[in-house]
């Protein structure tokens, strides 16, 4: 059965390469067909993993080679995939996740003139997707890596004829490509270090002895961090990601919120041996999750835009997971990272459900009361946002509990308060929407409708995923379910228990969850407040908030200002000096072209005297030297 | 006792100056065109009289290329002066002055 892993992208590759070359004749298939495509991985997946449960737990790493890329000396590279608990989580994630958001998608583009390129791109970025988490070495993992990348800029720019999804693409392909080119540059390093990039070498037991010096696997850490961090859109590298929601939502959904931000995580729990063997590696992974959650859970209040807030907010739970990674507790981070696709996901589409409806408004404060109009879509999104905000015994509620709780039975007060902030902050940011849209008072003109069937039926695969996944995978008796099956890839968990007691941290957990989200009902759904004025009556705080600290104006004036200035002044040398010569050469060939003409008469006599003239003076000069 | 070289070169000139003139004063292309034909015609007779005198082949080959030449220079010449006759019924060559500049 493992020799049959690469199947799995490679279903998903046909369904891209059907859409890409005969979707045209296929019309209204397309979507469907791509659905098919996904849904087939996720069945392959399913076989797989059954497989891996009937082996002991050493027994269930298995490397397949397919062949080998290419070989330059002692470097080879193979095309291999790795099974072992870690990919196949990975893959469950995206082939499942992936194709309700496929199947969604069949009803959301329905108007696209064109559905089969946009399926053709969503097919391909789950190929990408998948050889990324499949990959046995680190160079097939940047190809997948790249992919998705390109992906996600053919994907945010669908609709490229608006100029704002045009320049979104591009800012988020190039500020992603300064990760990836530090990131290329640390797995150089590990080729020299290592002289091989198959994870077994690198990440086997041998990366533990001496191979390198600490100063060396502190580089590569922080290169692969460094691609991890412009991948997942955490600080400083997170601009592209609240302007990439010009995409059509189900990518947004699907790639910016369920998958491929979260690649940067999974770049890190996999090389978590790399990270181990530096002692300021993972603390820095901490410190930047932190700050990227409590930085994103305060710039998605103040977005009133539904997807501008759901995106900081996907920034804010990737927060989460790097700060999970950075205390070493990766299984943590992976069950956020599987409850987050859940829940995340439901509220994308249901975003999507509620701008359908609406015709594509997707301002908050033109919304309002929806819940009437909307009831289904009202129910997906309460789910969703519970969830998100942590109130049990939701899925959210079991993942950021485990992480915030690990912080402080691990020993570290000052990150679990700062933690517990974030938490605070995220259950306070999503309800927003939630009341902002659903609840209170009426807002929009004309009147809304609700999605068609199709819309709605990934959705309750979904919510019913957003509510027990956390049940499933995440309660805590002796560990989780997610994190035995987890434990061969990634090692149990340090034990320990400081801090306080498992049961306070877990009421202090919840109680500050219902505690913001019942904040959010009196401030934007019961009437009470005027949040509308808030604006105006503080207008630098709201400024800071909405603009996300102004990190875009700082980049503004760090680099795109100066840049633009340089481009301007090569522009003027451009015109002055290389156009310059090239007019001022060809003037004067103009100028000389209208002088010539008064020797063409046009009268051959007159030019057979010339001729002769001219054989005279030959004739004349050599008679005269002779 | 052979003729003097000096006897061909004059002949050879006066044709030549004569089909200079014919081609400088002479409007009809026909006529243009034999005059250019005596022009060819008497380097060919300087030719041969130099490969004479030198006892040696090389002018009086170098005057048969001439002549292939100049049959068929006549061929394409022929042909654009008829086709030019035939659009403008004139075979005057200061009527064809369409290269003015």
């Amino acid at each position: 059965m493992f020799d049959l892993v690469w199947l799995i992208p490679a279903v998903a590759l046909a369904g891209a390469m059907a859409n890409l070359f005969v979707g045209r004749k296929m019309g209204r298939l397309a979507g469907p067909l791509g659905t098919i495509a996904v849904g087939a991985g996720f069945v392959l997946g399913l076989l797989i993993l059954f497989d891996l449960l009937s082996s002991p737990g050493e027994e269930r790493t298995h490397v397949v080679r397919l062949y080998e890329w290419f070989a330059a000396g002692r470097f080879s590279v193979s095309a291999a995939f790795r099974v072992d608990p870690l990919s196949i989580t990975m893959v469950l994630v995206v082939t499942g996740v992936g194709a309700l958001i496929h199947a969604y998608a069949v009803g959301y583009m329905e108007h696209d003139p064109r559905p089969d390129r946009f399926f053709a791109y969503l097919n391909l970025f789950v190929f990408f997707m998948l050889v990324l988490v499949l990959a046995d070495n680190y160079l097939l993992l940047y190809l997948g890596w790249e992919g998705v990348g390109l992906c996600s800029y053919l994907l945010i720019g669908y609709w490229g004829d608006r100029p704002a999804a045009a320049s979104a693409a591009k800012k988020a392909f190039i500020t992603t490509r300064i990760g990836d080119s530090a990131m290329l540059l640390g797995i150089v390093l590990i080729f020299v270090h290592f002289g091989s990039l198959e994870f077994g070498e690198v990440l086997g037991e041998r990366a533990g002895q001496g191979i390198a010096s600490e100063g060396a696997f502190t580089a590569i850490s922080l290169l692969l961090l460094a691609g991890a961090v412009g991948k997942s859109a955490q600080l400083p590298l997170h601009v592209w990601l609240p302007d990439a929601m010009e995409g059509p939502t189900p990518v947004s959904a699907l790639i910016h919120a369920a998958t491929m931000v979260t690649a940067g995580v999974y770049l890190v729990v996999r090389s978590h041996v790399l990270f181990e063997q530096s002692d300021i590696a993972l603390p820095v992974v901490l410190v930047i999750g932190l700050i990227s959650a409590v930085y994103a859970a305060l710039a998605s209040i103040g977005q009133f835009d539904i997807k501008r807030a759901l995106a900081y907010s996907t920034m804010s739970q990737i927060g989460f997971m790097f700060f999970a990674a950075g205390m070493g507790s990766y299984t943590g981070a992976m069950l956020l990272l599987v409850c987050h696709a859940f829940y995340k996901a439901l509220l994308f589409l249901t975003a999507g459900n509620v701008m359908h409806g609406l015709h594509d408004e997707t301002d908050l404060r033109r919304m309002g009361d929806l819940r009437r109009e909307m009831p289904i879509s009202a129910v997906w999104f309460s789910i969703g946002a519970l969830s998100l905000a942590g109130i049990p015994p939701l899925a959210g509620f079991f993942a950021k509990d485990h992480i915030v709780n690990f912080a402080s039975t691990s020993g570290r007060t000052a990150a679990y308060v700062v933690a517990l902030v974030a938490a605070f902050l995220s259950a306070l940011y999503i309800s927003r929407p939630l009341f902002l849209a659903f609840f209170g008072s009426n807002r929009y003109e004309g009147r809304a409708h609700d999605a068609q069937w199709s819309m709605h039926a990934p959705l309750v695969v979904l919510a019913v995923g957003g509510v027990v996944a956390g049940l499933l995978l995440g309660l805590q008796a002796e560990g989780g379910v997610l994190e035995r099956f987890l434990e061969p890839t990634l090692g149990a968990p340090e034990a320990a228990h400081l801090g306080l007691p498992e049961g306070v941290l877990v009421v202090i957990g919840s109680v500050v969850a219902i505690g913001a989200v019942a904040l959010g009902w009196w401030i934007w759904a019961s009437g009470r407040v005027d949040w509308e004025a808030f604006p105006r009556r503080q207008p630098e705080l709201a400024g800071w908030l909405s603009n996300a600290f102004y990190v875009n104006t700082l980049y503004a004036w760090l680099v795109r200002i100066p840049g633009t200035d340089f481009s301007r002044s090569v522009r003027v040398v451009d015109d002055r000096v290389v156009d310059g010569t090239v007019n001022e050469v060809a003037e004067d060939v103009g100028r000389a072209s209208r002088i010539a003409p008064i020797l063409q008469s046009g009268f051959v006599r007159q030019y057979a005297l010339v001729f002769l003239l001219g054989a005279g003076v030959l004739l004349l000069i050599l008679g005269l030297r002779f | 006792m052979r003729t003097p070289i000096a006897y061909f070169l004059i002949l050879s000139a006066a044709l030549f100056a004569i089909g200079t003139v014919g081609v400088l004063v002479r409007r009809n292309a026909l006529v243009i065109f034999m005059s250019v034909e005596l022009q060819l015609n008497a380097v060919n007779v300087a030719l041969v009289a130099f490969s004479r005198m030198h006892n040696e082949l090389d002018g009086q080959v170098l005057a048969f290329f001439s002549m292939v030449v100049a049959a068929a220079e006549v061929v394409v010449g022929l042909a654009i002066i008829l086709n030019v006759y035939r659009r403008r019924h004139s075979a005057i060559v200061d009527d064809v002055s369409l290269l003015r500049g």
